[in-house]
């Protein structure tokens, strides 16, 4: 769980984009750990986004996945 | 059959819970109402009240003039915020296009779903709705509730929101329109922990579902649909709740045939209670409609004189299979040909019921209209047996949802992959066979793709033996 985390990590302050689809995230981690399976990825993102360092962005049809603080218009 | 909760219910106390006082609910009259004028000038947005049904900017009207008369600490967000949000309608029919924002970083703690994040782009003129965020509350199955549990949220709303709100969005969800960002965790916390009521669904994951009346109140429900969308809807929270989805996901259980939720047209997975073994006949009765005794259609388009009930006019040439006729004085059914379009029963309810047999259809893949045009979902499984803990249907969501979340490209309905793929492609993956209703239309093309699994002794062949009856 804890690689899983790392690798969400480095995909989120690498990635160019300030906000990205889960699936995208999902095919970052399984690039550095081949055979992680997508239940333990949304699992591990979210622990990620109760830690607060994952945000969730949602347009109210579609959400995506940001790093807390980079890039994104946040609230004051 | 008695209403049996699920989990022991918490009693609602209104008269504990209430925020506000009989005079500050009713702090305005209708006098008052005819001289208000909100505090931007919406020749446009007014001119929807002249039409002939109820408008919702006479209703917002009413909610910024009580909110205006209600005292300053008696709100937790601005006092002008059903003002501010018509001046900016106003200002959208003068530029032709939208001033709030698409999307943001919004939600309860833990939840990715729930919240929709507005902000408007233009603060500076509308200051009270610069943050305007919409919740998502996930209504009760069949959305019957007490008095008190509706007072109490329209007090927490009007205290912690605009106290705009609609019943119900879309979906199904009881919409609250527009607070601040500083309530959200608030009104989270008191709709959750006092009202023993969550957020619904939104974004990239299950949305709320949603059900018929069913066996709450209707005589035709063939399947429990309460229970079924209770059920289905504790089971997948954490579907409901964090978003890891292609795009969303749409849940919805009508009890027949009559469809009252469009699961049909609105589900990505359609739940449609039926029955497999033979519409039940009552002769006599079939008789009384036949004498008049008995109004049809439950008495209901009474508006005009139809003339006396002709029910070979009726039901029997309106039976789209053509799968009536009477025969002795005796309505005769071929059931197998029956479609269960439910025209014949909804006419006679009291001669003609479902069968015993119950169960339900289940179809795939209805969407809205965003890529190659708004499709109606496929019948998929034409009955499904349907007990709690409904282990079968949940074990064919499972499938689908494995082949959706891997195979889904970004923003990919469930529908847009089918099509891209193939229906058949789709059956394989759930393990059904292919039935010839679900041809659309014969072949157009002369080419059959087999596959070896398919062709008997597969692509190997003794060379020999093929040539001792071919020359070359
Ligand atoms: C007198 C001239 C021609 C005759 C009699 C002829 C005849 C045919 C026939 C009977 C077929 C089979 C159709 C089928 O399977 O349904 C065919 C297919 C084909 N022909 Fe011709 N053809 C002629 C000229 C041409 C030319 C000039 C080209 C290319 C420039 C061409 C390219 C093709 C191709 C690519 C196919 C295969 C189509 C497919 O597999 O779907 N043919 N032709
Ligand atoms: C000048 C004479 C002919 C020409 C130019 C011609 C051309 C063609 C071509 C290009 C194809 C497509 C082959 C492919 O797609 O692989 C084809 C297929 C075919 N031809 Fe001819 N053909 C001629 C005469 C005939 C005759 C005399 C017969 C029957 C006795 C015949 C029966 C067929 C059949 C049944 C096919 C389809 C084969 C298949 O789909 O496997 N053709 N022909
Ligand atoms: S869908 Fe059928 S069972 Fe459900 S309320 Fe409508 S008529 Fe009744
Ligand atoms: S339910 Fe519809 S198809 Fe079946 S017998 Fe009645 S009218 Fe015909």
């Amino acid at each position: 769980m804890e690689d899983i985390k790392k690798a969400i990590i480095e995909y989120a302050e690498s990635s160019k984009k300030s906000k990205f689809y889960f699936k995208d995230m999902e095919k970052a981690v399984q690039n550095k750990i081949p055979g992680a399976k997508s239940r333990d990825i949304k699992k591990a993102a979210t622990e990620l986004v109760n830690e607060g360092t994952l945000i969730y962005f949602s347009t109210g049809s579609t959400t995506m996945y940001g790093l807390k603080g980079r890039g994104i218009t946040e609230d004051k | 059959m008695a209403f049996e909760p699920k989990q022991p219910q918490k009693k609602l106390k209104y008269e504990e819970l209430r925020i506000y006082t009989d005079e500050e609910l009713r702090n305005y009259t209708e006098e008052e109402l005819k001289n208000f004028k909100v505090k931007h000038s919406i020749p446009d947005v007014e001119e929807l009240e002249k039409g002939p049904w109820p408008s919702f900017v006479a209703d917002a009207k009413r909610e910024a003039l009580h909110r205006k008369k209600l005292a300053d600490d008696r709100v937790m967000i601005p006092k002008d915020v059903v003002e501010d949000l018509l001046g900016q309608l106003q200002l959208s029919f003068d530029d032709g296009e939208t001033h709030w924002k698409h999307g943001g970083i919004v939600g309860v703690f833990g939840y990715g779903g729930g919240v929709i994040g507005r902000y408007s782009d233009v603060p500076e003129k509308f200051p009270s709705i610069a943050h305007f965020h919409t919740l998502r509350v996930n209504q009760v199955a069949s959305k019957f509730y007490k008095t008190d549990f509706l007072r109490a949220l329209c007090d927490l709303w009007e205290y912690r929101g605009s106290g705009l709100f609609n019943m119900h969005g879309s979906t199904g969800d009881i919409i609250l329109l527009g607070t601040t960002t500083e309530q959200l965790e608030p009104i989270f916390y008191e709709m959750t922990h006092e009202l023993d009521q969550d957020l619904g669904g939104s974004g990239s994951n299950l949305r709320t579902p949603s059900c018929c009346v069913g066996k709450a109140r209707c005589e035709f429900a063939c399947i429990d649909t309460q229970d079924l969308c209770y059920e289905l809807t504790m089971h997948y929270q954490d579907e409901l709740h964090r978003p890891a989805f292609p795009y969303k996901f749409k849940f919805k259980f009508d009890g027949c045939p009559n469809g009252c939720v469009a699961s049909i047209a609105r589900a990505d997975m359609s739940v449609i209670g039926t029955w497999r073994d033979d519409i039940r006949i009552d002769q006599e009765a079939v008789q009384a409609y036949i004498n008049g005794e008995i109004l049809p259609n439950g008495g209901a388009h009474r508006g005009r004189d139809w003339g006396k009930f002709d029910i070979q006019k009726e039901v029997i040439d309106l039976c789209p299979t053509r799968c009536m006729w009477m025969e002795d004085g005796k309505l005769k059914i071929n059931n197998r040909e029956c479609n269960r379009c439910m025209h014949c029963i909804n006419v006679m309810p009291r001669a003609l019921r479902p069968g015993e047999d119950t169960g339900a259809s289940i179809l795939f893949g209805a969407k809205a209209p965003i890529l190659e045009g708004a499709q109606m979902s496929v019948l998929t499984i034409p009955f499904m047996k349907l007990e709690p803990p409904y282990d079968n249907l949940k074990e064919l969501i499972d499938k689908v949802w494995d082949w959706w979340m891997e195979e889904g490209k970004n923003r990919e309905r469930l529908g847009e992959l089918i099509q891209r793929h193939g229906l058949w492609r789709f059956l394989e993956v759930i393990g059904v066979p292919a039935m010839p209703q679900m041809v659309k239309m014969p072949r157009a093309n002369p080419y059959i793709y087999w596959k070896e699994e398919d062709v008997p002794g597969g692509w190997d062949r003794d060379i020999n033996d093929y040539r001792a009856r071919h020359k070359r």
